[in-house]
Order: C-alpha cells, then sequence, then structure tokens
C-alpha cells in the first residue's frame, strides 16, 4: 500500500507538469489548429524570469556576465511575475511569427516552422544573454517548509507537492474560466469554426492573443515551478519537456483541455510503474504506451474523431 | 515545376556527397604558420556538459599564455582556435572537422567519452593527434595510434574513493549504484565502481539506471532508498547528478556518498548546493603538490579568479588536466621544431612527427611527472581523494584532500 501511494505521488508529480506543458500547446492548437514549437522555449524562459527575479546573479559567461535585478523578491511574487513575462513574450511571438502568416490565408504547416524557428531564436538569445551553464534557484527559497513530507509512510519532496497543487489550482481555474465565462465560450467558439465565431461578432483575433497569453502563463509557471525542483540545465532545458508534451498533447486528443491533464498525468503514472531496475527506459516505455494507446484510438483519450468531408 | 524539383534535389544531393567526402587537401602542403603555430580545441562549452568546458577553456588558456610568454615554438607563437562541440557527438564530430580543416597540428578535446568514441575516429583516420584532457572511459587510446590522454582511466582513480568511504566508514555494507545508460563514462565507471565495491565486500543492492538528461529522479531514489542503503555510489555527469545528490538528500537519505570524475568539478555547487557538503570523490591533481609547475599553475590561475571574489582560488580537477593537455602538446612542438623545423614540414608529416613527440615525452605538469604508453595511455604517479566541504553560504565550497 505504501509502495502504491509512493508511486501514485511520484507519478502524479511529474505528470502535473506535463499536463501543465501541454495545456500551452492544446490552447494554442485548439484555436489555430497548429503546434506552437516555441513553447519550450517560453516554458525554459519562465525559469530564467523566476530566477533572476528572486535575485539570482548572472553568471560568468553570456552578455550580460554578472549582472542581477536591482530587487529581489520572494518566490511567490516572482512565480506569477514569471508568468506574465512568458505571457508577454508568447503575445509577442504570436505578432510576429504567428498572424503575418494567418493573416495571409498559409498553410498551417508554415506556422508549425515559424513557430520552431522563434523557439531556437529565442533558446540562443537566452544563451547569448545568460550564457549556457546551470543556473539553480536556491534550496533555502521554501525555507518555511520542510524539505520532504511523509504521507502515509510514502517520502516527497515538498516541492513535488506544491508542484502539484499549484498545476492542479490553475488548471481548476482554466476548466472554470473556459466552461463558465463568456469569454471562455468565445474562445471554445472560435476553436470550434474561427470563421463562424467571427460571424457571430466573436473577435477571433482577440481569442488567439488570449490563447497564446494563457499558453505563455502557464509554460512561465511550469518553467519556474520545475526550476525550484531541480536545476535550469542551460538555455535547451525545456526541449525535454516539449517533446513530453507533444506525446501527452497526442495521447490526451489534439485541443482537448481535460484530454491534456488527463494525458499528462497518465503519462507520469506509466513512468513511475516502470520497474526500478528498467528506470533508465522510461521515455521508451511512456511513448511505447502512447503508440498502443494511438493504435486502439486514434484520436486520442479524450479527442473526437476528425469528420472526413467529401 | 517538377523537374525543376528534381534538378535541385540533385544539386542538393551532389553538394551533400561532395562536401562529405571532402578531402584535407591541405594536409600535403605546409604547415600553416601565418597566425602562429596551428592547435585546436574542442570543448563541450554549451549543452549539459559545458560545466567541464568552462573550466577547461580556463586551463588552456593559462597553459597558453604560459608557453607563448616563454617564447612559443622555438620564437613563434601558438596560435590556439577554439570550436564549442556542445555536449553531443554531432556538434563534436562538425567541430573536428572543421579544426582540421583548419590545418591544425593536434587537438584537445573532446570533453566527454561519449563524444571521443565518435570524433577520435575522425582524427585517427586523418592523422592529426589528439590529446584528451578528460576522457576517462575504458579504450580512447586504443581508438587508435593518434589518440592520447592524459586524464586517468576510472579503473585507476575510481576504486579509491570506495577504499576511503570505507576507511572512515568501516561498518559499511549496502550500497546504491546509480549511472546514467546512455552515457559511456558513467557505463564504464559504474562497472570498475562495482567491482571496487564487489572486491571491498560491499554488496550493490540496487543498480538504478538514469539517462543523462534525466533531473527528476524521484521514483529511482525512492526505489533504492526501500532497499536501505548506506552507502549510494554515482556515475553520473555533473548537472544530472548533482540534481541526484540534492534530491537523495531531500528524501532523508543521510549516509555517504561516493561519485565519480563526472561531478569533479566546482560547478556542481550552484545545482547541490549545501548538499554537496561530505560527498567523496577521487582526484587525479592536488593544489597541494609543491612543484615549481603547479606553483606557477596556482598563481596563475589565482590571478584569473581575482575579480571574482566568491570563486574559489583553487583550481579543479579539469582545469589542471586541460592546463596539462596544452601544456604537452606545446613541449612536443618545441622539441620537434628543433629536430625538424615546423616550416620544412608537410602538414601531414608535421602531424605525424608531432605525435611520435608527444609519446615519447616526460613532462613536468600541474599533475606531477607525466609521460605515456606507446598506446597512448598517460602515465601518472600519485591520486587523492577529495571531500567536498560547502562553506555557510551554501554556494562556494572546496575540494579538500584526505589524508
Amino acid at each position: 500500500m505504501e509502495g502504491l501511494l509512493q508511486l501514485l505521488f511520484n507519478g502524479l508529480s511529474v505528470g502535473a507538469v506535463y499536463a501543465l506543458f501541454a495545456l500551452g500547446y492544446t490552447l494554442v492548437f485548439s484555436v489555430l489548429g497548429v503546434i506552437n514549437f516555441a513553447h519550450g522555449a517560453i516554458f525554459t524562459l519562465g525559469a530564467y524570469f523566476t530566477y533572476f527575479l528572486i535575485g539570482g546573479t548572472v553568471g560568468a559567461n553570456g552578455l550580460m556576465a554578472g549582472q542581477q535585478l536591482p530587487f529581489s523578491l520572494p518566490f511567490w511574487l516572482a512565480l506569477p511575475l514569471a508568468g506574465v513575462g512568458a505571457a508577454a513574450v508568447a503575445l509577442g511571438l504570436e505578432r510576429i511569427a504567428f498572424r503575418p502568416l494567418r493573416e495571409r490565408g498559409s498553410d498551417p504547416l508554415l506556422a508549425l516552422i515559424t513557430s520552431l524557428g522563434a523557439g531556437v531564436i529565442l533558446v540562443n538569445l537566452i544563451q547569448l544573454l545568460v550564457g549556457a551553464e546551470s543556473y539553480s534557484i536556491p534550496v533555502g527559497t521554501l525555507e518555511a517548509l520542510p524539505v520532504a513530507i511523509s504521507i502515509a509512510g510514502a517520502k516527497v519532496r515538498t516541492v513535488q507537492v506544491l508542484l502539484l497543487a499549484i498545476a492542479g489550482l490553475l488548471l481548476v481555474a482554466l476548466s472554470i474560466w473556459i466552461d463558465g465565462s463568456r469569454s471562455g465560450k468565445a474562445l471554445q467558439a472560435v476553436s470550434e469554426d474561427p470563421v463562424t465565431a467571427q460571424l457571430l461578432g466573436i473577435n477571433s483575433g482577440r481569442m488567439i492573443q488570449i490563447a497564446f497569453g494563457i499558453s505563455g502563463f502557464l509554460a512561465g509557471v511550469a518553467g519556474g515551478l520545475v526550476g525550484l525542483s531541480v536545476s535550469i540545465a542551460g538555455p535547451y532545458f525545456g526541449i525535454g519537456y516539449g517533446l513530453k508534451g507533444l506525446g501527452v498533447l497526442v495521447l490526451g486528443g489534439l485541443g482537448s483541455v481535460p484530454g491534456a491533464v488527463l494525458g499528462g498525468l497518465i503519462i507520469g503514472l506509466a513512468e513511475a510503474c516502470v520497474p526500478a531496475d528498467l528506470s533508465g527506459y522510461k521515455d521508451a516505455v511512456a511513448f511505447g504506451f502512447l503508440f498502443l494507446m494511438l493504435l486502439i484510438r486514434p484520436q486520442g483519450l479524450l479527442g473526437r474523431p476528425l469528420a472526413e468531408k467529401v | 515545376m517538377n523537374r525543376r524539383f528534381s534538378a535541385s534535389l540533385v544539386a542538393l544531393l551532389a553538394s551533400g556527397i561532395s562536401l562529405s567526402g571532402c578531402t584535407d587537401t591541405t594536409a600535403k602542403g605546409p604547415v600553416n604558420l601565418s597566425k602562429g603555430v596551428p592547435v585546436g580545441a574542442v570543448l563541450a562549452l554549451t549543452g549539459n556538459a559545458n560545466v567541464y568546458g568552462q573550466d577547461q577553456k580556463t586551463g588552456i588558456e593559462l597553459a597558453l599564455k604560459a608557453l607563448n610568454s616563454a617564447g612559443g615554438v622555438n620564437g613563434q607563437p601558438i596560435a590556439l582556435s577554439l570550436e564549442d562541440s556542445g555536449s553531443d557527438e554531432p556538434s563534436a564530430n562538425a567541430a573536428f572537422n572543421l579544426q582540421i580543416n583548419r590545418g591544425v597540428l593536434a587537438l584537445i578535446g573532446p570533453t566527454l567519452s561519449q563524444q571521443a568514441f565518435s570524433a577520435d575516429p575522425i582524427a585517427q583516420r586523418r592523422g592529426v593527434p589528439v590529446v584528451a584532457p578528460s576522457n576517462t572511459a575504458k579504450g580512447i587510446p586504443q581508438i587508435g595510434h593518434f589518440i592520447s590522454r592524459v586524464s586517468a582511466q576510472s579503473s585507476v582513480i575510481a576504486p579509491l574513493s570506495i577504499a576511503q568511504a570505507l576507511k572512515l566508514n568501516p561498518g559499511l555494507r549496502r550500497a546504491a549504484v546509480f549511472y546514467a545508460q546512455d552515457d559511456a563514462y558513467s557505463t564504464a565507471e559504474t562497472v570498475i565502481f562495482q567491482k571496487a565495491l564487489t572486491d571491498k565486500g560491499l554488496k550493490p543492492v540496487t543498480v538504478q539506471r538514469t539517462q543523462l538528461n534525466d533531473q527528476d529522479f524521484q521514483n529511482q531514489i525512492t526505489a533504492a532508498l526501500n532497499q536501505q542503503p548506506d552507502l549510494v555510489v554515482l556515475s553520473l555527469q555533473a548537472v544530472d547528478g548533482g540534481n541526484m545528490i540534492r534530491q537523495l538528500r531531500e528524501l532523508g537519505y543521510k549516509g555517504p556518498i561516493v561519485v565519480g570524475n563526472g561531478m569533479n568539478t566546482p560547478n556542481i555547487y550552484p545545482i547541490c548546493q549545501r548538499y554537496c557538503d561530505g560527498i567523496l570523490i577521487a582526484q587525479a591533481y592536488s593544489p597541494e603538490l609543491a612543484t615549481p609547475t603547479n606553483q606557477r599553475f596556482l598563481a596563475a590561475f589565482a590571478a584569473t579568479q581575482a575579480r571574482n571574489p566568491t570563486a574559489s582560488r583553487i583550481p579543479p580537477q579539469l582545469t589542471a588536466q586541460a592546463y596539462t593537455a596544452m601544456q604537452v602538446i606545446g613541449e612536443a612542438l618545441q622539441r620537434l621544431d628543433r629536430k625538424h623545423p615546423l616550416k620544412t614540414l608537410p602538414l601531414a608529416q608535421a602531424r605525424k612527427a608531432l605525435m611520435d613527440e608527444i609519446l615519447s615525452g616526460t613532462y613536468q605538469t600541474p599533475l606531477g611527472e607525466i609521460r605515456f604508453t606507446p598506446e597512448g595511455e598517460v602515465i601518472q604517479k600519485n591520486f587523492y581523494v577529495a571531500k567536498v566541504r560547502m562553506n555557510p553560504d551554501g554556494k562556494t565550497g572546496r575540494f579538500t584532500l584526505l589524508p
């Protein structure tokens, strides 16, 4: 029982990050029908923003070597601000890399490539400015809390519990907003059919911006939380999570918000279930599981099958 | 349209084939000494292994400065070209090819054993001497005649830290072993560690495999701690290893931790922070060595750190080894130039003669006196074990040598 609980905690805490990450992909996919490959770079930026907002110094490399902000904020304030910063960058990306193509009616594949390019530029910009070295949010950042807690015999790092709780809160807030507010319903309408939504008086462009903003915010917060849990391993920090997020997106069903959450938790739990002796193969097991699921249900767990137009 | 597309494709393929098959035409010509005696370094300055590359860059630059201020190669300065190899094999291969095509006489690098197994055969095929400053996996010099290393292999130094852990805690019996299964250094070193554990009567109660890019080890750690180990042995690189140590301590492991050469850098301090304190690690370098070369090296290193008040004045092993690699090439070049002036030799012949000089020399380096086996393996006399001691700020620390 204790082992099962441990496994559940391990899986859920990792799965929550995947879910948070995949939600960003999902929001943009639902309104534009393309995957934003720059999402991993926005996640990375969120981690760096958090580090600098709590008073971190730039290392020995990069153009900004040795510099730091003239103030330092507590983590609780820095994290949402990092999310806001990441959202601002995501909005900028929408303006530069997505909107011009959309306005010209270009193939969605082109937007996918521009997003990939934008992601590469962002990552290289981070490297140019702050170097490629690892950064860590100080371990004493959550000084008031114990480093780990025991729940019914299962031991969990406090930061993992926080990660799970914050991810859960954000997911609930997002679901309430989408289903219970006018703007949330407008977003759903745009994701259903942007042209019809426009005819019904919904500003599709505005809703796409909102989707990018929220997506960026979620990525930024996820980056900050993961940065608190492990070190920020350089500008390419987000790539691994980006790949896993893509898997989650497909598993849950393209464009499905509850699907992204379910997919994230399932992949996290699948990884946790990998026997200890095979732990180095957890990625292969997770993606193998994804492959099998898609053979059975190609539209993903909660996705709708694409209607074939004759 | 299709025809034009096909023509473009053919042109693209042809250019690709000609590029991939391009030969080093410069090797038949003379050594290009117009900007100095060309030597190349290929270091991991980006990616997960950048923490090592930064240390190595410092060492190479210090040795270069020392060599050139003492007259370089009999009056000609050594011109170093540095290329980033990232932390992966394709980038290391590309950097090796680039440097060789530039006409360098010898190469220092690459940083990781994993990269060396991929890039060194390129240098071997093209007859370019390589002095590896940090590859410790089994089989590196055996890649070929042109490949040598100044970094002692894991089988020589790794068992020392296990012996030291037992000396400090004679009651140790149960060891949990972790290694990155997708990394040549880690997989080679863990075999040595596991053999050393068994030889000393310790039982590896669990062997946990990770991947180089993993950062969250909660699954592996909780599984390992269920086996109640009283010793943890890690063969991981600096970033994943640093995260592993932090998470081990946060999840309640209080026993000793022995780590391998991958964590032999002060750049782990910002990652595991106060939890780095107490880890045991074997060393191929002692700052306490009282030779004139080491004293000069120490003074030069301290001068580079003067601008940063929190930086350690004690050079890490990787910096000392990189300094040594540059020194070995510099001194071998001086000897070769005295016998056969470099300007009279074709590049290919100069490279071959330089390799022979490298292997035949004896060097007074910061690591002590070293020389090479005919195969290119370093012969070094003294090794040490250090314990990491973190300062109260939790951000800085030092490797303290144990008696």
